[in-house]
């Protein structure tokens, strides 16, 4: 027993030492231009979806779920999130698939999450990411507008879509 | 001795699968508003910063860049980074990303104009600086990687220089 416990001391510290040799020495891939494998980026995608159910707190949406729901989700989205996450009806953003792991086109992605976890990541970011947190820009209120939105976004009506497509008129303003 | 040996190979089996275990189960935190403890990111920069070193050697050095190149580097800055990495002469941003940008008007940048402009083209991957290659000529690079080199030694003359002209 004693001689085990010795070999898998010196192999715990080996296996340090090799880590932070491998790191010291610069041999760690940093490209975020190389798409991550397929095995990374289950791996990646499942802690993630693992960790945001486990925390995320069961709520249920406070605002009434009708179409100014979604509606009003609708403008903050395309507003803020597009660039990253890409604009319904259009092509995948080129700008979020530059990012290691790249952002999710949620337009075309049947939703993982739950209103809730939605929210939960809005307001609180996945670190590692390009995801940061939106609390600090968005009152609670706002973000479960947004989550009420990106939960049905594959799934939208015409009459959504169209709505959240009018900017505010602005009488005298031409562009 | 066999079981000295048994007992070494044993950690490079027991933790990696408690690490696949503990991200697996997501026992991990994925919150980005929090700051990442110091330990984190010391051992991270520093091997970003090995990492940058070595693959940015593929880079040979430009001519240094002159004037010109620095005030059009510092547009593009002001346009396409500075969103995230603040702008010079302003207090840094507060952007609740995880690592942190850097706030480069205030801390510098470390590394030499090739690496920077290697980091711009490829992007650091987990972190949210993604890869710019697609959207920039390669002399629009160069142009801010010298900015950044710079960028926390700017004259009050050179930031005024690169603030976009009032219509």
């Amino acid at each position: 027993m004693k001689t085990f416990v010795a070999g898998f001391a010196c192999g715990t510290l080996a296996l340090i030492l090799a880590v932070l040799a491998f790191l010291k020495m610069g041999l760690a891939p940093i490209r975020a231009d190389a798409p991550p494998s397929p095995w990374t980026s289950h791996f990646l995608y499942s802690a993630v979806h693992g960790a945001v159910r486990h925390r995320a707190p069961a709520q249920q949406n406070p605002l009434p779920a009708d179409d100014n729901l979604l509606i009003a989700g609708g403008k903050l989205y395309l507003n803020d999130c597009v660039g990253c996450h890409g604009e319904p009806g259009q092509p995948s953003s080129e700008f979020g698939a530059t990012f290691y792991p790249p952002a999710p086109q949620l337009p075309r992605t049947a939703p993982q999450y739950t209103e809730a976890e939605i929210f939960w990541i809005a307001k609180h970011g996945i670190r590692r990411t390009g995801m940061y947190a939106q609390g600090r820009s968005y009152s609670d209120q706002d973000l479960w507008r947004l989550a009420a939105f990106i939960r049905q976004m594959t799934r939208l009506t015409p009459r959504v879509l169209e709505a959240i497509q009018q900017r505010p008129s602005q009488p005298g303003i031409s562009k | 001795m066999k079981k000295f040996l048994f007992g070494l190979a044993m950690p490079f089996v027991v933790f990696p699968l408690a690490l696949l275990a503990y991200f697996g189960l997501g026992m991990s935190e994925t919150r980005s508003d929090v700051k990442p403890p110091a330990w984190e990111t010391l051992l991270i920069e520093s091997a970003v910063r090995a990492a940058v070193r070595r693959s940015a050697k593929e880079l040979s050095a430009q001519a240094p860049a002159n004037q010109e190149a620095i005030i059009a580097g510092g547009k593009l800055y002001l346009a396409g980074c500075a969103g995230c990495h603040g702008e010079p002469g302003k207090p840094g941003g507060d952007l609740a990303q995880y690592p942190p940008p850097p706030q480069l008007p205030h801390t510098g940048c470390p590394y030499s104009e090739p690496e920077i402009a290697w980091i711009i083209k490829h992007g650091i991957r987990l972190t949210g600086m993604s890869a710019y290659g697609p959207f920039y000529k390669e002399n629009e690079l160069w142009a801010l990687a010298a900015f950044v080199h710079k960028i926390n030694a700017l004259s009050p003359a050179e930031i005024q220089a690169i603030q976009p002209k009032k219509p």
